[in-house]
């Protein structure tokens, strides 16, 4: 069900995303990335990154570190060694993002590598990441707890774990607009932009199935990451939780 | 009292594991950080500090996830101790920054230099507490921890030193400021950064109540017993003393910073003198007072009875 949801959503997922969050996904994007705090020869894994936003945007902030720090030289063979792997588990939602890094210019570059994979299995070696996102992704796995597991395999000493995750509300007033605009607009927009009100409908649903924050930071924390926090966007419609690997 | 019994319970309690100075760091450290679920308690060091109420404020749009530390509290500790506190790690990360830092500057590429050093992963430098990407805010706990590190070692110094009881306060004081400026010598080619990293806006309070404490640490061990105005009053003249000693110091170019100990020694005289021309003056006014006064009185009775 999720695969077929994507595969219809991959063209249009950009597009809809913009509506159905007035545009401020690219806010909470670039969120998740400064709390990263991305450096030169970092390795990083995306998973569920399919159209590459958080990709992109972690390259643009390790390049332009990379300015600041042109007189180090050390840096420079630094520079070579990031590598940003990007892995989904839907090859169409892989293809669009690497149409978009043609269309960026990115192409040629040899830091970002498209995976497809599964997050409940993936094929990367143990400590061998410097962090970890997953970018509205994680609602759509069958097994949480595997994925989390798997997060803290793969990364290294030190590593963080990143998730930028719709979530719930709490706010009185705020609560019932929110719901309203879940159940009523988001699958009346789904049906007139993509032609697909069913997708939108499991999507609406899927956050309210979804466990609330405190239990999913607990979860998180069940998996072995230590400093788990997590920081409410937009009262609760957004939240991203963080946990550090020892 | 600045140094309150509250502060020596920390210090005297925590020569566990870890540094005692990193396990202050969260203490002066305000609401500014979302809170923290850690899955090791540590309810004998931080007697208020889980259940602190600015730790769960909202007043940016983050919540905190306390943890309900009466269940549990034993399986927790059980499992705590093979695995090491990220607190631990945090500390020697930026331990090992710090000798970087001459090279580097008083910068994120220092903590990253440090982690690489220590084997962890660099991006550990992300999870230090920060506000809305500020770089300062990171400078500012690599700072904030090497000036917690020198005012320990400091009362370290004094707590052992038994010769300082002999000295007039005038030649501790002295002692006192020229060991703990002594400490930032290493780094005196950054230090300008280092300053400019404390006077930050978002840091003025951190560096104010380091100052103060550092202030009150040093007055404490010269034997003061003041509990009145003075109090303040000698507290704002040594800072006084301090802070320019310091800036002069940036300056110093003298071997062994010879010029740096010569003017601190004046100004240390100085402010002594100043308080004896202080309570000369005092007395001066209060007599004269006394003279006007008896004679203004005469005057005025006179033109009364007139």
């Amino acid at each position: 069900m999720v695969g077929k949801v994507f595969s219809n959503v991959a063209s249009n997922y950009d597009l809809m995303n913009d509506f159905m969050s007035g545009g401020l996904h690219r806010l909470w994007k670039d969120r998740l990335v400064s709390k990263l705090s991305p450096f030169p020869g970092m390795k990083h894994l995306d998973v569920a990154g399919g159209t590459g936003d958080v990709a992109f945007r972690i390259l643009e902030s390790v390049n332009s570190i990379k300015r600041r720090a042109l007189q180090d030289p050390l840096n420079d063979d630094l520079q070579e060694e990031t590598r940003i792997y990007v892995c989904d588990i839907n090859p169409n939602m892989l293809d669009v993002g690497k149409n978009r890094a043609l269309e960026k210019g990115l192409g040629e570059d040899k830091s970002l590598v498209w995976v497809q994979g599964d997050a409940e299995a993936l094929s990367f070696e143990d400590n061998s990441m410097d962090g970890y996102t997953i970018a509205f992704g994680i609602r759509n796995v069958t097994h949480i707890e595997k994925v989390l597991s798997e997060a803290y395999r793969v990364l290294k000493r030190g590593g963080r774990f990143l998730c930028l995750e719709l979530s719930h509300v709490d706010i009185p007033v705020f609560k019932e607009l929110y719901d309203f605009y879940s159940f009523s607009v988001i699958p009346r927009l789904g049906e007139i932009v993509a032609g697909d009100r069913e997708s939108y409908q499991y999507l609406v649903e899927s956050i309210r199935r979804f466990p609330p924050q405190e239990k999913f930071a607990s979860m998180i924390a069940d998996a072995g990451f230590q400093k788990v926090e997590y920081e409410n966007l937009v009262g609760g419609v957004v939240a991203i939780h963080s946990g550090l690997k020892i | 009292m600045y140094r309150t019994v509250v502060n020596r319970i920390l210090l005297t309690k925590n020569t566990g594991g870890g540094r005692r100075c990193l396990l202050r760091f969260p203490d002066l450290r305000t609401a500014v950080s979302s809170s923290r679920f850690s899955t090791t308690t540590e309810p004998q060091t931080f007697p208020n500090r889980p259940l602190n109420p600015a730790d769960s404020s909202t007043s940016s749009s983050s919540t905190s996830f306390q943890t309900s530390s009466a269940a549990g509290d034993i399986p927790r500790q059980e499992r705590k101790n093979p695995r090491a506190e990220y607190q631990g790690e945090q500390a020697r990360v930026l331990q090992a920054s710090l000798r970087h830092v001459l090279r580097l500057g008083w910068s994120e590429e220092a903590m990253i230099a440090g982690a690489k050093e220590v084997g962890i992963s660099p991006s550990i430098v992300g999870s230090f507490p920060r506000k809305e990407a500020a770089l300062v805010e990171v400078l500012l706990g690599l700072n904030k921890f090497f000036m917690d590190d020198c005012l320990q070692r400091l009362i370290d110094r004094i707590d052992s030193g038994e010769e300082l009881q002999d000295l007039i306060p005038s030649q501790c004081i002295y002692k006192l400021v020229r060991f703990r400026l002594e400490m930032q010598a290493p780094y005196i080619s950054k230090w300008p950064q280092a300053l400019s990293i404390q006077a930050h806006p978002l840091n003025v309070s951190t560096s104010f109540k380091q100052r103060a404490m550092l202030v009150d640490e040093i007055w404490h061990a010269a034997g003061d017993e003041a509990s009145d105005l003075d109090w303040y009053v000698k507290r704002t003249v040594l800072g006084g003393i301090y802070s320019t000693t310091e800036i002069y110091m940036l300056t110093d170019s003298s071997p062994e910073f010879r010029d740096t100990w010569l003017f601190l020694d004046n100004r240390v005289k100085d402010a002594f003198d100043l308080k004896k021309t202080i309570q000369e003056a005092t007395y001066l006014a209060e007599a004269v007072g006394a003279g006007m006064g008896s004679s203004l009185q005469g005057f005025v009775g006179k033109v009364i009875q007139r």
